[in-house]
């Protein structure tokens, strides 16, 4: 690739260098602009009159909000509460979804059991059983979290099954050719070539499992990011509201990005992280 | 006609084991009533008409909501891969708002538009116009060159080749884009009528629960369920047909 | 059939049964013998069931009709003493070059001492010094190959099964590990049955050629391939462009058929 860049360079002028870096400068530049323009937007729209405060509280507004709320430490409850229970959700939901996928690809009768109920249970609104939930299990935590995991599991089931399905044949075959024991091969050859898309499964699941956190918190009301959120639309207080979502937002962005980080430190040995070598 | 019973007979197994548990009070009969109980609910609701007004409702919500975040998605994606400005504007955009959580907009849209049709249409139009968008985005991105450059040489101006080339090479993705949109749209209405609503099904199983009607609760519950089970279903039908020439 | 032979198989029949689809009959009788330390080729179009000859072979698929011995023992399964090598490299993602290799030997039960130098010798055989702690993704396709055979030849394998372990490189790095490959066989000498569809390579390669018809495979002919092969020009020699001319014209018309027959 070396090679391609230099086919010009000796007749470059310093005129065509310096187009060149003002283009990818405009380009980069660009793309920080819209949000810049955006949030401007906002702010002037805000203070305008085209909307009342009410509709559209000013960003500068929202700012201080989060600011004060993090100050006083309210912020910092109501992240940890919504987090503990997203985070406690996801992590059965990893364990027992893994389990469950790996029984239905060992296990003919794991798999005819709970194949029709995976795949029914992915396309339906699970959220639409949370007040049945809520009959049987109350309105604390572990409602929430039980919840959380009957949505969230279901993403981490299909991605198991059809990873361990995908392991290529042949890298068993050479396995059983050097003489790996069954017990082996799952552990040595079959999870490991199947964890790219086990934790894929994964990555969908822990944004999904926040969403349910911040969905029942707003629905039970009480502490959480959700719960905070909702007492704030009671009381008409938009800029809390607002202030609420750019929280969740941050929040959930800070979970991808670890996740994603996390797979990236994971996975270091896959395709996606190199480009070959030439020999 | 054998193969689908035998694959869904763990279902019916389920419910027969719901019934059996619930005659025998294993569990407490207001926590969990008998399937039959739900069942009966089920069609006084529906003869009393609550169930059709509340359907109505809450599919005209969806229709609506879906409906037009996939016209606006669509084109919206196709624009971003086919012109490069446009993508420059938009893309950081859609970047900040897809790791939102959609559910997290709840107040807001009934801040803006109160308790009734507007913040739920709303909602289903900014959560779904996401999947849609990126759909129509990477399937349009994937036009290959080839194809493309084939159709170029062959006369095709550059608006035909969008229209003959890319679109149809961009459905696939674009299709599967809307599946997710279909899925979330429920989610986001069931979602958002339990919690701020006075029609609609979530409103229906909120109040029904209030009022201690658990087994018509039920009732609403699976309904539902189905409904978003059913919608995804006849979906694949329905693309499978037109991505026949794919295989 | 001689009684001394390594591999017999005798009356292979196999049936083919996908997922979906009807079933079609891929080997039909086929019989052959491969004495220790012979190189052969098995060569014929797509689809004429060499590979999936060699996977009877190797225990990977289970014999149905008729008989595989090694030995003198039926084939059961897969095992460390028919070593295989797959055009795909096969080899494990997540471990690095040595990694892969030392896989085989760990399997055996090797002492650490022992396994790491036997990896050691290995890696610097093929020529793959420097990457040892590299992960395949970041190798080019022939580097991956020669850490392929190099991971199946660690544990010594008494056979080596080789499914068209060049088809997937480049024309000339496949020039290049031709001649390695003979080379390390001629040093090393092992039974070899090799699974290709290029004349030119199983004449170089083999000492015997065993020509498949289309599918239903069975074999048509043998032919002898074996003489000196060390002539750097050997692809021009005349002896050798005889031979390539003699099986190309017994492979042509079931290439042909093999082509009408592709559904």
């Amino acid at each position: 690739m070396a090679g391609l860049e230099q086919t010009t360079a000796g007749r470059d002028g310093l005129p065509e260098k310096a187009a060149r870096l003002a283009v990818i400068i405009l380009w980069a530049g660009a793309r920080v602009f819209s949000i810049v323009v955006l949030l401007a937007a906002w702010e002037i729209l805000a203070r305008s009159g085209t909307f009342t405060p009410y509709q559209l509280p000013a960003l500068s507004a929202v700012l201080e909000r989060i600011w004060s709320d993090a100050v006083n430490g309210d912020l910092a409850i109501n992240t940890a509460l919504t987090l503990y229970r997203a985070l406690a959700g996801f992590a059965i939901c990893a364990v027992v979804g893994v389990a469950i996928g790996m029984a239905m690809s060992r296990n003919v009768i794991a798999d005819w059991f709970f194949d029709p109920i995976v795949s029914v249970g992915f396309p339906m609104p699970k959220i639409a059983f949370l007040p049945v939930i809520v009959l049987w299990l109350g309105v604390y935590d572990t409602a929430k979290i039980t919840m959380i995991v009957f949505d969230a599991i279901f993403p981490v089931i299909a991605a198991t099954v059809l990873a361990i399905k995908g392991v290529e044949r042949e890298l068993i075959w050479s396995a059983r050719n050097m003489g790996a024991s069954k017990r082996e091969l799952l552990h040595q050859v079959i999870l490991p070539a199947a964890s790219p898309q086990i934790m894929t499964g994964l990555q969908v699941a822990l944004p999904l499992s926040l969403i349910v956190a911040v969905v029942a918190e707003m629905l039970m009301g009480g502490y959480g990011l959700g719960g905070a959120m909702m007492t704030a639309a009671r009381f008409a207080n938009s800029t809390s509201v607002f202030a609420g979502i750019v929280e969740i937002a941050v929040v959930g962005y800070v979970l991808i990005k670890a996740m994603a980080l996390t797979r990236r430190r994971l996975l270091l040995w896959h395709p996606e992280a190199n480009a070959p070598a030439t020999a | 006609m054998r193969r689908t019973l035998l694959r869904y007979l763990p279902l019916l197994l389920l419910a027969i084991v719901w019934e059996l548990a619930a005659r025998f009070e294993l569990v407490s009969n207001t926590a969990l009533p008998p399937l039959t109980d739900v069942i009966r609910s089920w069609v006084e609701l529906l003869l009393d008409g609550e169930l059709l007004t509340n359907s109505v409702s809450s599919l005209y919500r969806i229709g609506a909501g879906l409906g037009l975040s996939i016209v606006v998605g669509a084109v919206l994606g196709i624009a971003m891969a086919w012109w490069k400005p446009v993508n420059v504007l938009i893309a950081p955009i859609v970047e900040v708002f897809y790791p939102v959580p959609k559910s997290a907009l709840i107040p807001v849209t009934v801040i803006w538009l109160g308790y009734g049709d507007g913040s739920k249409i709303l909602l289903i139009f900014l959560g779904c116009m996401v999947p849609v968008t990126i759909g129509a985005f990477n399937g349009a991105r994937a036009s290959e060159q080839v194809l493309v450059w084939s159709a170029r040489s062959m006369g095709a101006s550059k608006l035909r080749v969008l229209w003959d080339v890319v679109v149809p090479g961009a459905m696939p993705e674009l299709l599967n884009g809307i599946r997710t949109a279909v899925a979330l749209s429920f989610i986001l209405l069931v979602s958002s009528e339990l919690i701020v609503a006075q029609k609609g099904f979530g409103f229906l199983i909120g109040s029904l629960g209030a009022g201690g009607s658990y087994s018509a609760m039920y009732a609403v519950v699976l309904t539902v369920a189905f409904l978003g089970f059913a919608a995804d279903r006849v979906y694949l039908q329905i693309t499978k047909r037109t991505l026949a020439w794919r295989d | 059939m001689p009684e001394n032979a390594q591999i017999v198989v005798e009356q292979v029949s196999h049936m083919y049964r996908p997922a979906r689809g009807r079933e079609v009959l891929a080997l039909d009788q086929v019989s052959l013998t491969v004495q220790n330390r012979e190189f052969v080729a098995l060569l014929g179009p797509s689809g004429c069931g060499k590979s999936t000859l060699l996977y009877l072979i190797g225990g990977f698929l289970p014999v149905e009709k008729g008989a595989i011995r090694v030995d003198g023992q039926n084939v059961g399964g897969p095992g460390p003493d028919r070593g295989i090598v797959f055009q795909h490299f096969a080899l494990f993602p997540w471990k690095t070059v040595r990694g892969n290799i030392l896989y085989g030997l760990e399997r055996q039960g090797m002492a650490k001492d022992e396994r790491e130098n036997r990896a050691q010798d290995f890696i610097e055989m093929v020529g793959l010094s420097g990457f040892e702690d590299s992960f395949p993704s970041q190798l080019s396709g022939g580097m991956r190959q020669r850490c392929a055979i190099a991971r199946t030849l660690a544990f010594d394998p008494k056979i080596l099964l080789m499914d068209e372990p060049f088809g997937a490189l480049d024309a000339q790095t496949r020039g290049l590990m031709q001649r390695e490959l003979l080379a390390i066989w001629q040093r090393t000498p092992k039974t070899v049955i090799f699974v290709t569809h290029d004349v030119q390579e199983a004449v170089y390669l083999a000492d015997r050629v065993a020509v498949m018809s289309a599918r239903p495979g069975r074999i048509k002919t043998i032919v002898d391939t074996k003489f000196d092969k060390n002539d750097l020009d050997i692809f021009k020699n005349k002896f050798f462009v005889e031979k390539v001319d003699e099986i190309w014209n017994l492979v042509k018309d079931e290439a042909i058929k093999a082509q009408g027959k592709r559904a």
